[in-house]
């Protein structure tokens, strides 16, 4: 049976300490997977996403980001991330860079 | 080795590996455009698993690959009558090895244990399929609830598939009852018996290969295999 939150131990310390240190946290990791996840469905090499910043374009200027691949990394993120992503959700827009669909990502996470 | 089976719907092609003799395990592909990314990687585990000394099958099920079933004919109930046809055909103790949403069609098969990489639920793979439409421009009209809709195939990048077919799999789930055991990737958060690293090469926009990965699951396949029957 699930407890309510406040009658679960806290190791990380004061309640806000441990907020501050999860979104920290997430925002790392969530970088982390979306670069694993353009490496991955693309097949990109490991230098050539690392070297992926905000700016960095994506759909339109990556040739492997067909109509078809963006299917397979939005799913891919979702079963990663464990979000859902409605189809009104996608536009050129998160996906125009980087930066971009890292925060969308990162709103998706944080809800 | 090429060889054939029959099932009561007609006669498929299947890819015989390894020994006469012994235990067999009967693969099943993901479904649709993965079944292209993933069937390279799934021919050369059938073949790490023949040096193990574990014979395998790969049979073609109606409507995929070089069946003569047009696609806009396969059906799921068919898809399992085959695949249980081929493993009953072999007269051996079968252990079924699926994939992804190969996963959704061992249901009808005698089979001594189950051994399941990524499985998916058929309403996942449904969305996925839908998505993949969307983005292409050609967003498939149809109301999976609708059990009468009698309309015609839908095309989804470049695939015909029947309306029966897209319901039948939105509801269908893997067999999760006797000796199952479940392999998935690291990256994959839900729930397994194992995971192992490497990258989900049925999301992979070209087919790739992984023969490092294929030599962890031949040796996995072989040891659960083994203790399955002791």
């Amino acid at each position: 049976m699930a407890r309510a939150p406040s009658a679960l131990p806290n190791p990380q310390g004061s309640r806000y300490r441990a907020d501050t240190m999860t979104k920290h946290h997430a925002a790392a990791s969530v970088d982390r997977t979306v670069r694993a996840v353009l490496k991955d469905v693309l097949a990109l090499g490991d230098s050539r996403v690392a070297a992926f910043d905000d700016n960095t374009p994506l759909f339109g200027a990556l040739p492997e980001l067909d109509s078809m691949a963006v299917a397979g990394v939005l799913t891919e993120l979702e079963d990663r991330l464990g979000f859902l992503i409605d189809d009104d959700e996608v536009d050129g827009e998160m996906l125009e860079t980087f930066g971009a669909l890292r925060r969308f990502v990162e709103r998706k996470v944080n809800g | 080795m090429s060889d054939f089976y029959d099932w009561p719907g007609g006669r498929e092609a299947m890819l015989r590996f390894g020994p006469a003799g012994g235990p067999v395990v009967v693969l099943a592909l993901p479904l649709f455009e993965e079944a292209n990314r993933t069937r390279t990687f799934a021919v050369g585990l059938l073949r790490k698993l023949a040096d193990r000394g574990v014979a395998g099958l790969l049979p073609d099920l109606p409507g995929q690959n070089d069946s003569a079933v047009a696609t806009e004919h396969a059906m799921l109930a068919g898809w399992r009558a085959a695949f249980a046809a081929a493993a009953a055909a072999t007269g051996r103790p079968v252990h079924s090895v699926t994939m992804r949403g190969g996963s959704l069609i061992d249901h009808d098969a005698r089979v001594v244990s189950r051994w399941q990489l990524a499985p998916a639920k058929g309403d996942a793979l449904i969305r996925e399929l839908f998505r993949t439409a969307q983005a292409a421009g050609e967003p498939v009209e149809i109301d999976l609830n609708a059990w009468s809709d009698e309309g015609g195939p839908v095309t989804i990048a470049g695939n015909r598939i029947s309306r029966p077919l897209l319901r039948d799999l939105n509801a269908a789930d893997c067999v999760r009852d006797g000796p199952v055991r479940v392999v998935r990737l690291e990256t994959d958060p839900a729930i397994a018996d194992r995971k192992v690293e490497g990258a989900p090469l049925w999301r992979r926009n070209e087919p790739g290969d992984d023969p490092a990965l294929a030599s962890i699951l031949a040796d996995d396949i072989a040891d659960w295999i083994a203790r399955c029957a002791s």
